[in-house]
């Protein structure tokens, strides 16, 4: 009887035993299913954005090697215009290797003789120089200046309606130490003759358009009245190094506080002008409506009579690099946001950060200060204490008092971008209680 | 009784607790299909003269929709251009595409027969619009 009873306890022991492993199992298994669902899926993004605005914060295209570069996003590859990947801003100097790409034509170099190659100073000049490379370095007193190069068309995909263009996301921008001899000290060696008005800067960078069309050369001038003459720089060096050939190796124009467009790229001619250029790239592209902050609309644009000026200082921006919105953050945990600011106009003086989407700021603490035309650093710290979606906003203030708005800016070229940027972050629960 | 707990107890602790260490964490996820990536490259070989140079641009040619007026497409827009230029923008509305060719003749003098820019443009029109991009 014992015996009996034994061995049916212990049957049933066994019994109750494998319906609970295997209830276990099934519940197991559930909950192997319900997290594993909960894995995020590495999807590839999409190959375009629109008609909506582009919601990442760089542009779409694929990683690509070009020579000198590390992988960049692609725009195009011919001409080339590569767009940096947001983390790269992390730091004040972004690197030469990953420093974006934007060309206009198809016929740029990549092969300079240095042997050969001059760059000749001439037009409406009493002396026309030709300087060879160490001419440059051993003439002229080397100067350095920290200066954003920023493209005109940055964030154009944030367009709406969105306009025809190089899509960029955030990443048409770089700052870096520019070194090299200042423009005035080239013109006065020439000698700028009296009445002259422009000087008109020239690359190598051609096409093969018809001659006089935009489409055979690329060329942009600046009035020899304008103070940001003063502060330009013609470099040899960026980061100390010399400039990656889609970076415009051996030479470029650097116009501190002026958007990419004047800052030519394989410069060999600098020319004195005595009437204004009105070649395509002056007179036609790179052209903004005259009204506060580039601003107007399609309808505006169809009626006709939008007065438009010539590109020039770029409008104070400011970008939350990390975090990036990619990963949770714990609840609890002071996570420190960081990024950059900067603007055309002069030094950045407040920066300030926003965790409620832009509705109440918080003062952030500057960085180093490396000029007024550099990136300039911000950092605030967040203890995020509730589980939850968060839009964390950022806005710049300049020395000249300008703030960036919350308004997005239209133009049909698609420049002057600076609207406040704003970012997702979601904060995870850390324990059982409903609110951590 | 005892013996019944006493195989009962330790077989529940150690479902118990194999499903809540489980419940922290998983591991061991791979992925089973093959995703692209990035071929590094060799240091080029430099010799010590005046030149500076760089291997030739790659070119990354996307797959354009297929349709009537590709191949002129194609021929035509790549004189100046890659077929990049076409499928990095946005959707853009059919009137957008007929300006942005009419620009390439008459702004940067493009060569393109009248006939071979309809064609063209209609193209763009049939596949590069919000209303029926698709890649």
């Amino acid at each position: 009887m014992e015996q009996w009873q034994r061995k049916v306890s212990r049957r049933d022991a066994l019994r109750l035993l494998s319906a609970a492993g295997g209830l276990a199992m099934v519940k197991w298994s559930q909950a192997r299913a319900s997290v594993a669902e909960q894995l995020p899926v590495n999807q590839q993004i999409e190959p375009f954005t629109g008609p909506g605005p582009n919601p990442h914060w760089n542009s779409v295209g694929p990683y690509v090697n070009e020579p000198q570069k590390a992988p960049l996003i692609l725009l195009t590859d011919r001409p080339v215009q590569l767009e940096t990947p947001r983390s790269y801003f992390r730091s004040v100097l972004t690197p030469n290797d990953a420093f974006y790409v934007r060309w206009h034509l198809p016929d740029i170099p990549h092969r300079v003789d240095l042997a050969e190659w001059r760059l000749k100073v001439e037009g409406n000049v009493d002396k026309p120089q030709t300087l060879s490379f160490s001419d440059l370095t051993e003439k002229f007193k080397p100067v350095s200046v920290t200066a954003v190069n920023q493209c005109s068309g940055n964030s154009r995909s944030r367009f709406q309606p969105r306009v025809a263009g190089g899509q960029w996301g955030n990443g048409a921008m770089g700052n870096a130490v520019w070194t090299g001899v200042r423009l005035r000290e080239l013109l006065d060696a020439a000698g700028v003759k009296q009445g002259s008005v422009q000087v008109q800067f020239q690359g190598l960078e051609t096409g093969q358009g018809p001659k006089g069309s935009g489409s055979n050369v690329f060329l942009k001038s600046l009035e020899l009245s304008d103070s940001a003459l003063d502060e330009a720089v013609v470099a040899y060096l960026m980061n100390g190094e010399p400039l990656p050939m889609l970076n415009g190796f051996p030479l470029r124009l650097v116009v501190p506080g002026y958007f990419a467009t004047y800052w030519m790229k394989c410069l060999t001619w600098i020319r004195v002008l005595g009437t204004p250029d009105e070649n395509f790239w002056m007179k036609t592209g790179y052209r903004v409506p005259d009204t506060p902050r580039g601003n107007t609309t399609p309808e505006e644009m169809k009626a006709g009579g939008v007065r438009t000026v010539a590109i020039s200082r770029m409008p104070v921006r400011s970008f939350l690099i990390s975090p990036d919105g990619s990963s949770k953050i714990p609840a609890g945990i002071s996570v420190t946001l960081q990024g950059i600011a900067f603007s055309g106009y002069g030094k950045i003086v407040k920066v300030e950060a926003s965790e409620d989407g832009a509705k109440t700021w918080r003062e952030a603490r500057l960085g180093q200060d490396h000029g007024a035309y550099s990136f300039r650093t911000w950092e605030v710290v967040w203890t995020p204490k509730i589980a939850a979606s968060y839009t964390v906003a950022v806005r710049a203030t300049d020395e000249k008092g300008h703030v960036q708005p919350d308004e997005p800016v239209w133009n049909p070229g698609g420049y002057l971008w600076n609207r406040i940027e704003k970012q997702e972050i979601v904060v995870g629960k850390v324990s059982g209680g409903a609110s951590r | 009784m005892r013996k019944r707990l006493s195989v009962l107890i330790p077989g529940l602790i150690l479902i118990a607790v194999g499903t809540a260490v489980f419940a922290q964490f998983q591991s061991g996820s791979y992925g089973s299909t093959q995703t692209n990536s990035i071929e590094q490259t060799v240091p080029p070989q430099l010799a010590q003269d005046g030149n500076f140079s760089v291997a030739p641009f790659p070119s990354f040619v996307p797959e354009l929709a297929e349709g009537e007026g590709r191949a002129e497409t194609q021929d035509f827009c790549t004189t100046c251009h890659s077929t990049r230029y076409i499928t990095m923008q946005p959707p853009l509305p059919a009137p957008t595409w007929d300006a942005e060719v009419n620009k390439m003749i008459k702004t940067f003098g493009a060569s393109i027969p009248e006939a071979t820019a309809k064609e063209i443009i209609s193209y763009l029109q049939e596949h590069y619009t919000p209303e029926n991009r698709k890649h």
